[in-house]
Order: structure tokens, then C-alpha cells, then sequence
């Protein structure tokens, strides 16, 4: 299972997420700064894939995104 | 070595390949392969269990039945449905409930989601899987009902 912190970091920690919502194999986050979120940390923290238009964020993490939705959550 | 799982369509409609999905991540395989299926906006209704196991995601709009030796189909009705927060889905089983192949598990008003202007198709997705594990795949275009198997997978 992906990282949950260093997922976190990937999105460029929680003052960056305005958003985060798990569907069944991926996180939908929404962020305030584009730039500081790091696909190469988001990979090495377990993703499978990360799709990035802007803002919107989609980190593919397969069919556990909401446990570590939720264990995202516990660390903000 | 792994019995061969049949996977059987989850909902009445018409094979779609996967790769034509409206959605970068299900087109590219990268949760694993398999096919998915326009549903039949009047016999598509009733979503079923693609094969016997156990029920261990639920969203209203997804979920992911396990077979006993740990390999598990992932079925999403339509694209970007999680936005709809349940509305026009009925959940007929609970998380953790032990489900047999064709069992109805979700009921969903495909008219009222295709309204919404979102893609109502349904990638059937062998999670996980090598893209050579998966055979058999039925043919495009193909009509597929509650005993049509979609793939095999060994």
C-alpha cells in the first residue's frame, strides 16, 4: 500500500490540499499551488500513476485509496 | 497455479474495449486490464456480481468483489460518478457480505446519470492483473447479458 505521509508530501503537505477525496483506486485532491506537488515523491510513495490538469490532482493508488484517504486525514 | 475465474458482465449492454474508455487511468489499463460495457439504459438497471466472493469495496458507484484466492474485479458504473455522492444508485449488499456470481448487488438509474451529461460506461477491471493473464476477451461491440463472460482470467 501507497505511503500515506509521503503521499502527503507529494501534494505539497497539508496546508496545500484544499481538497481530498478518495474514489475506489485513486485520490481526487484539490490544491492551492499546482507547482508543489511532486509527481517522482508521489510515485516513490506508492502511486501507481498521478493525472495532474492544474490544480486538480489524481494520484491512482489502486483499490485501498480510501484507507489511505482516511490515514491522510489522521496525519492533517 | 490459479483456477481460471470467469469474469461475467455486471450489467446488460454492449462490449466496449477498455482502452475507448472516457477516463486516462481505466483506458490505460493502469489499475489492470479487462473490458468494459455501454449498459442498456432499460435492461442495464441491475448491476450483478461478475463472480462469487466476497464484496470488499463499496461505493455507491463502484466496487470490488474478491474472489476466496485473493484476486479481485473492480466494476465502476460510468465515469466521474463519485461526484454524484449516491444520488440514483440503491446499494442492495453491505461491505463484507459474500456475494455468488449474477447476484444483484446495485441498482442505478442509468438515464438520470447519462442526464448529468457524464459517460454511463462500466470498466470491468481485473485488479492487479498481468495484461497476458487476461483471455478470452469478448468481442466489441458484442451484446453482453448476465451469463456472458467478458474474460477469462488465469
Amino acid at each position: 500500500m501507497a505511503d500515506p505521509q509521503k503521499i502527503l508530501d507529494g501534494l505539497g503537505g497539508d496546508a496545500n490540499i484544499i481538497d481530498l477525496e478518495p474514489c475506489i483506486t485513486r485520490l481526487r485532491v484539490e490544491v492551492e499551488d499546482a507547482s508543489a506537488v511532486s509527481e517522482p515523491t508521489l510515485k516513490a510513495a506508492g502511486a501507481i500513476a498521478v493525472m495532474q490538469q492544474g490544480t486538480v490532482v489524481q494520484v491512482i493508488v489502486g483499490p485501498q485509496a480510501d484507507t489511505i484517504a482516511a490515514d491522510i486525514e489522521d496525519l492533517r | 497455479m490459479t483456477a481460471a475465474l470467469r469474469v461475467l458482465s455486471p450489467v446488460t449492454g454492449t462490449v466496449v474495449a477498455m482502452a475507448d474508455v472516457p477516463d486516462p487511468v481505466f483506458a490505460a489499463s493502469l489499475v489492470g486490464p479487462g473490458v468494459a460495457i455501454e449498459p442498456d439504459t432499460e435492461q442495464g438497471t441491475e448491476v450483478r456480481a461478475p463472480i462469487d466472493g466476497t464484496v470488499v469495496k463499496l461505493h455507491p458507484h463502484a466496487f470490488v468483489v474478491q474472489a476466496a484466492d485473493g484476486r479481485g474485479v473492480l466494476v465502476h458504473l460510468g465515469i466521474n460518478t463519485v461526484q454524484l455522492d449516491g444520488e440514483g444508485f440503491t446499494l442492495h449488499v453491505a461491505e463484507g457480505d459474500a456475494v455468488s456470481a449474477e447476484q444483484v448487488l446495485i441498482s442505478w438509474d442509468i438515464a438520470a446519470i447519462a442526464e448529468t451529461g457524464r459517460s454511463t460506461v462500466c470498466p470491468v477491471v481485473a485488479l492487479d492483473a498481468r495484461t497476458d493473464a487476461v483471455g478470452d476477451l469478448a468481442e466489441v461491440d458484442a451484446l453482453a447479458g448476465a451469463q456472458t463472460a467478458l474474460y477469462t482470467w488465469s
